[in-house]
């Protein structure tokens, strides 16, 4: 496998050009340090003139900072060949931090060091991880456990994939830190089953990692054991949801459970587990080895740090580019995906993954890639997808796609949100084939207003979201493909008259009276009476 | 540790395999080297049932896709039952099942990857090679084809998984080598599926349905029901109709014909029937009239 990191894929032999992802990253990294710095894996966008203009964004007036040079951290290493081995990892300072600090440090002043780096998460909620660890339930005698979340289901994000195939050590060493600090004796790490590099490199990578004897019983020759075992998913986009993976590593289908109890008290097992994303643990390496004024130095007041983002859709230069948070939009798309292919038009851009609700051209304008700019703007910054959706796109096609995939992918335990799902496809599908109906319209908002905060867990909210923002920004397309028929005007007629609306009652002479003064129980009756009359 | 006191008839599920395995002894165990693995597991996991998923990869290692043996194995290996293990397999989609061809080909069919019709162009070249849609194999079992949904990738569309690889950009030259490539390890002729008939999946394959395209349909306008449509019984026509004309032609259309044919016409399946017209710029907003 190592031999698929070489920078000429061409030489691979028998399997086809573009076999695997990292060798056309290779490729285009190969390709690219001299006309075009900024490639596909951002590894050099460091020096380039966008990035140092970076961290001081217009539309952020509250941010004083000055402005800092960033350089990619978290992948920074990513286009070098055999960056995934432990000597390529050793050679460049890995496992110090970890032998620095385990068995030696306070646990927790390690978890103050995080929670004072401001680290937020960055699956999706962008809950600040430090003050996870702190909810910890403490004393229950039960062990702790580690669960790494690196099933990256959300479509439009691939930056763990990166982290799991170039660089897994940085990932086994924040595991290491990471445990220590929680005070977890075993880490499952758990990645989707289509990560299939992703899966052979970091099962490597933690056997490499045990036989030097920093994973395993008496880590860096202190009184630490820990043990890292690694799961392999199966497809299903639920698993990425923090209590339905744990639901799939304690062996069953991939349910959400109800919090509370979170799984901060009860887990994995019916333990105290922290749920972690692999960008977040992987960052934990970093901010431990240099400080939380190092990490804090680049972000925005409340969103510090740096993220990797995943630019896909209609942009010349897709791929992942770590930048500090609080860049604007315009300059993710512009300066480091170069802009939209072909001259064409921006439509619409979907900031956080699928279910995060689109962003018209004017409100990226305006958009910060930080967590309260997107959330101001009705959205959110999710796991850091954005796709760039440009004027050839059919909103009604993609809000159809993205229907399907929600509907395909929820896990069926809860009503509103298996059949939910189910029901926006099929009216999506409607619109699809310009047979929309009188008021499907209003039906899709009905069915996804019903949707939200009414099941386990936000798979609902994943899907109700988009929906909800195209009826918003693009009704007008929906409403073009809207076609009434006799069928449907037979429906509605009918319906009028088993449910009679005020107005029907005051044309029937029944009056309004009887229903205004509904709450008296004598008219009420009275009105009953009418009716039966 | 004594996973292996198996009854052969025990809660065997009903299945089609019964047959193909009276034939040869039952068998109750992995090979040795797996069941070290799963020993292995059995000692990292804190129970037996979680090692499940790693023990249900270990099962399609063992037998090329997880068979009703498979299952029995794994469960007696877990201690579950037979019918845990066969609600994993059907509901992680990404396990190995014995419908699915020898080399299943799974093709990212969300957003991303659907954009710019780039999910279409990789159906339409292995439709073209090897003649099958989206839940269809090949009559001889050696290749099928699914639409999936994301196997994020999604910067280098269309993305494509066959036989535990992952390969990206996968479309025009590049799949037409690797297709090359798998038919001469077959031995297989370059045309050996011309004007085959493909056979269809288990209709119980958790794919999705081959009408399900992203773009194109728009251009021929709006597309009629057809048999194939999963809210529409079998026969059922579709309960709207705008102009009387298309009434005369059968809403309806037999399989075979929509599957095939590659010149159908408009009411047909239009699955692949676009091969020809990839107007991209066509489908931006066109109306039916």
């Amino acid at each position: 496998m190592s031999d698929a990191n070489k920078p000429n894929p061409a030489g691979s032999g028998d399997v086809p050009p573009q076999k695997k992802a990292d060798e056309s990253a290779a490729q285009k990294a190969a390709g690219s340090p001299q006309p075009a710095p900024v490639a596909a894996g951002a590894a050099n966008a460091a020096a380039t003139p966008p990035s140092a203009a970076a961290p001081a964004p217009a539309a952020a007036p509250a941010d004083p900072k000055p402005k800092v040079p960033f350089s990619p951290i978290l992948t920074k290493h990513i286009n070098e060949p055999d960056s995934h081995t432990l000597a390529h990892y050793q050679a460049r300072g890995g496992y110090e931090t970890a032998k620095a600090h385990i068995g030696v440090t306070d646990p927790g002043a390690l978890i103050k060091l995080v929670d004072d780096s401001g680290l937020r998460g960055r699956g999706g909620a962008g809950f600040p991880t430090g003050k996870k660890w702190s909810f910890l339930a403490k004393g229950t005698g039960k062990p702790i456990y580690l669960a790494v979340n690196g099933d990256e289901s959300e479509p439009g994000t691939f930056k763990d994939r990166y982290i799991l195939e170039k660089d897994p050590h940085q990932l086994v060493e924040g595991v290491i830190l990471t445990c220590f600090a929680i005070g977890s004796k075993h880490a499952f790490i758990y990645l989707r089953g289509e990560f299939i590099l992703g899966f052979q490199r970091l099962d490597a990578a933690v056997q490499e990692a045990k036989a030097k004897g920093f994973v395993g019983k008496k880590i860096f020759g202190k009184d630490v054991d820990l043990t890292i075992t690694v799961v392999r998913g199966a497809g299903a986009y639920i698993c990425g949801e923090e209590t339905g993976m744990l639901s799939s590593i304690e062996g069953g289908r991939g349910y959400p459970k109800i919090k509370p109890p979170f799984p901060a008290v009860s887990g994995l097992f019916g333990c105290p587990t922290i749920v972690n994303n692999v960008e977040t643990i992987s960052a934990v390496t970093h901010i431990v080895k240099n400080g939380a004024a190092w990490h804090k130095q680049w972000g925005t007041e409340k969103s510090p740090g740096f993220k990797i983002f995943c630019l896909s859709g209609a942009v010349k230069k897709p791929g992942v580019y770590e930048v500090p948070l609080g860049i604007t939009m315009r300059e993710m798309i512009d300066q480091y995906g170069g802009g939209l292919k072909d001259g064409r038009k921006l439509k619409a851009v979907i900031p956080g993954g699928l279910s995060a609700p689109v962003l018209t051209p004017e409100m990226v304008e305006k958009c910060t890639l930080d967590y309260e700019s997107l959330a101001s703007l009705g959205s959110m910054l999710g796991s850091g997808g954005i796709t760039v959706l440009d004027e050839q796109v059919d909103m009604i096609s993609a809000i159809y796609n993205t229907m399907r995939f929600y509907h395909h992918e929820s896990c069926g335990q809860c009503t509103p949100c298996r059949e939910g799902t189910g029901w926006l496809e099929k009216v999506a599908h409607r619109f699809h084939h310009n047979e929309g109906h009188q008021g499907d319209v209003e039906l899709l908002g009905d069915i996804a207003k019903n949707m939200r905060g009414r099941t386990i867990c936000v798979l609902a909210d994943a899907a109700a979201m988009p929906m909800q923002s195209y009826l918003q920004h693009f009704k007008k397309d929906f409403e073009a493909k809207v076609k009434e028929t006799a069928f449907v005007e037979k429906q509605r007629t009918y319906r009028d008259e088993i449910t009679p609306t005020a107005k029907t009652i005051t044309a029937t002479g029944a009056g309004p009276s009887a229903l205004e003064v509904g709450s008296n129980q004598g008219t009420q009756r009275s009105g009953e009476n009418k009716d039966r009359g | 540790m004594s996973p292996t006191s198996h009854t052969p008839n025990g809660a065997s599920p009903a299945s089609g395999q019964a047959a193909a395995s009276a034939a040869a002894p039952r068998r109750t165990e992995f090979s040795p080297e797996r069941m070290a693995k799963f020993h292995d597991y059995a000692e990292e996991y804190p129970n037996k049932r979680s090692a499940l998923m790693m023990v249900l990869r270990l099962a399609e290692e063992e037998f090329g896709s997880i068979t009703d043996e498979a299952m029995e194995i794994t469960a007696d290996l877990c201690d579950v039952s037979v019918a845990h293990v066969q609600g994993m397999v059907t509901f992680y989609t990404h396990f190995k099942r014995p419908f699915h061809g020898k080399h299943r080909f799974m093709v990212c069919a969300t957003l991303m990857c659907a954009l710019e019709n780039n999910t279409d162009a990789a159906l339409i070249q292995i439709k073209d090679r090897l003649g099958i849609a989206p839940g269809e194999r090949t009559a001889d079992g050696l290749f099928s084809c699914e639409k999936v949904e994301c196997l994020a990738d999604c910067d280098k569309p269309p993305v494509v998984q066959c036989d535990n690889e992952h390969f990206c950009s996968m479309k025009g030259p590049v799949l037409e080598a690797y297709l090359d490539k798998l038919l001469k390890d077959e031995g297989k002729p370059a045309d050996a599926y011309k004007g085959k008939a493909p056979v269809e999946m288990d209709p119980r394959v958790p794919t999705l349905p081959v009408h399900y395209n992203f773009e194109g349909e728009t251009e021929q306008g709006a597309r009629r029901f057809d048999d194939k449509d999963p809210y529409l019984k079998a026969g059922e026509g579709a309960l709207t109709t705008d102009v009387p004309g298309p009434l005369a032609t059968p809403l309806t259309v037999p399989v075979a014909d929509g599957v095939n044919g590659k010149g159908s016409t408009s009411n047909g399946r239009n699955g692949h029937d676009r091969a020809g017209g990839n107007q991209v710029n066509g489908k931006n907003g066109a109306k039916h009239v």
